[in-house]
C-alpha cells in the first residue's frame, strides 16, 4: 500500500521546488503523478466524455501552474488538485450544458433484476444514473476515489453534513433498487 | 442499511470506476502548453491603492456634502449625504470582497 502521508510530503517538496525555482521538471513530476486521477475524474463527472474530459484535465494544470503559489498545503495536493478540476468541470458545464445522462429518470421505483451476475453491473449503472446529479457526484469523490467527507466537502465546496447526506441518500437508494441482487445473494448464500 | 449490503454497494462502485488514466502523452502536452511563470511584483498594487487613496482624498477634502455626511454621521443624523456617505462605503466594502472572493477562487 502506498504510505500517503509520504505522497504528501514528495508533493509539497515538489511544490516548493517549482515556487522557489521555476523548477519546470518538478511541476511535470506532479502532473505524471496526479493526470491519471484528475484524468479519471473529470471522465467520470463527463460520463465518459474523453476528449472533454482531457481538455479540462489540461486546464486544470495550467491554472495549477498559475496559481500553485495559492496551494499552501492544507489540503493534499491532490485534493486541491480535483478542487480545481471540479472547478473548470463547473464553470464548462455553466458555459455549454455538458452531455449528461439521464437515461432511467421518471422509472418505477425498482429496477427488474437480472439472472446473469454481469447483468447487475448493468443494473448498478442504471440505478447510478437515476440518482441526483449531487448524489453521483459525492459518491464518485468518497467511495470511487476514495476521498474522505472532509477531503470530498473541500473539492465539491459543499458543506460536510450535505456531503454525508448524499452519500447516506445515494447509498440508500442504490440499495432500494438493488434489492433484488440482495434477495438473490441471500438466498444463494442460505442454499 | 447492514454492512454486507453496504459492503456490496461500496465494491459494486469501486468496480464501475476504471481507475486511473494512462499518460498516453498527455503530461507532455500539458509541458508543451505551459506558459512562462509571471513573476509578481507587489508595488504596482500598492502604489495605485496609495495614488487612488490620496486622489479620492484630494477630490473629497473640500467637498461639502462629504464633509456634512461625516457630521451628521458623528452625530446620528440619517441625513441624505450621512446616508449616502454609509453606501458608499459599503459599496466600496462590497467590491473589495467581490475582488477577495474572486482573488481566492481555484478556477
Amino acid at each position: 500500500m502506498v504510505d500517503g502521508a509520504a505522497e504528501a510530503r514528495v508533493d509539497r517538496a515538489l511544490v516548493a521546488r517549482v515556487l522557489l525555482s521555476d523548477d519546470r521538471a518538478a511541476f511535470e513530476q506532479l502532473v505524471r503523478r496526479h493526470q491519471g486521477m484528475v484524468r479519471a475524474q473529470l471522465r467520470r463527472l463527463l460520463h465518459g466524455d474523453v476528449a472533454t474530459a482531457d481538455d479540462l484535465a489540461q486546464e486544470t494544470f495550467l491554472l495549477a501552474w498559475r496559481k500553485l503559489a495559492q496551494f499552501r498545503g492544507e489540503a493534499r495536493f491532490s485534493t486541491w488538485l480535483y478542487r480545481i478540476a471540479y472547478s473548470c468541470f463547473l464553470q464548462a458545464s455553466r458555459k455549454t450544458p455538458l452531455p449528461i445522462d439521464r437515461a432511467g429518470e421518471g422509472e418505477a421505483e425498482r429496477l427488474p433484476a437480472s439472472e446473469e451476475a454481469t447483468d447487475l453491473q448493468l443494473d448498478f449503472e442504471r440505478a447510478m444514473r437515476r440518482l441526483s446529479k449531487a448524489e453521483q457526484t459525492v459518491l464518485l469523490h468518497c467511495v470511487q476515489m476514495e476521498l474522505s467527507h472532509e477531503e470530498a466537502a473541500y473539492v465539491l465546496a459543499m458543506p460536510l453534513g450535505t456531503v454525508k447526506t448524499h452519500a447516506t441518500r445515494g447509498k440508500a437508494k442504490l440499495k432500494t433498487w438493488l434489492a433484488a441482487w440482495h434477495e438473490a445473494a441471500r438466498v444463494e448464500e442460505a442454499s | 442499511m447492514n454492512p454486507s449490503q453496504d459492503a456490496m454497494i461500496d465494491a459494486l462502485l469501486r468496480k464501475q470506476f476504471d481507475g486511473p488514466a494512462l499518460d498516453e502523452g498527455f503530461s507532455r502536452r500539458v509541458m508543451q502548453r505551459l506558459p512562462q511563470r509571471r513573476r509578481r511584483v507587489a508595488w504596482p498594487v500598492w502604489g495605485g491603492i496609495l495614488v487612488g487613496a490620496v486622489a479620492c482624498w484630494l477630490a473629497l477634502l473640500f467637498s461639502p456634502a462629504v464633509d456634512a455626511g461625516w457630521h451628521d454621521c458623528l452625530g446620528g443624523h440619517w441625513s441624505a449625504p450621512a446616508v449616502t456617505l454609509l453606501l458608499a462605503m459599503l459599496g466600496m466594502a462590497v467590491l473589495a470582497l467581490a475582488w477577495g472572493v474572486a482573488e481566492a477562487d481555484d478556477c
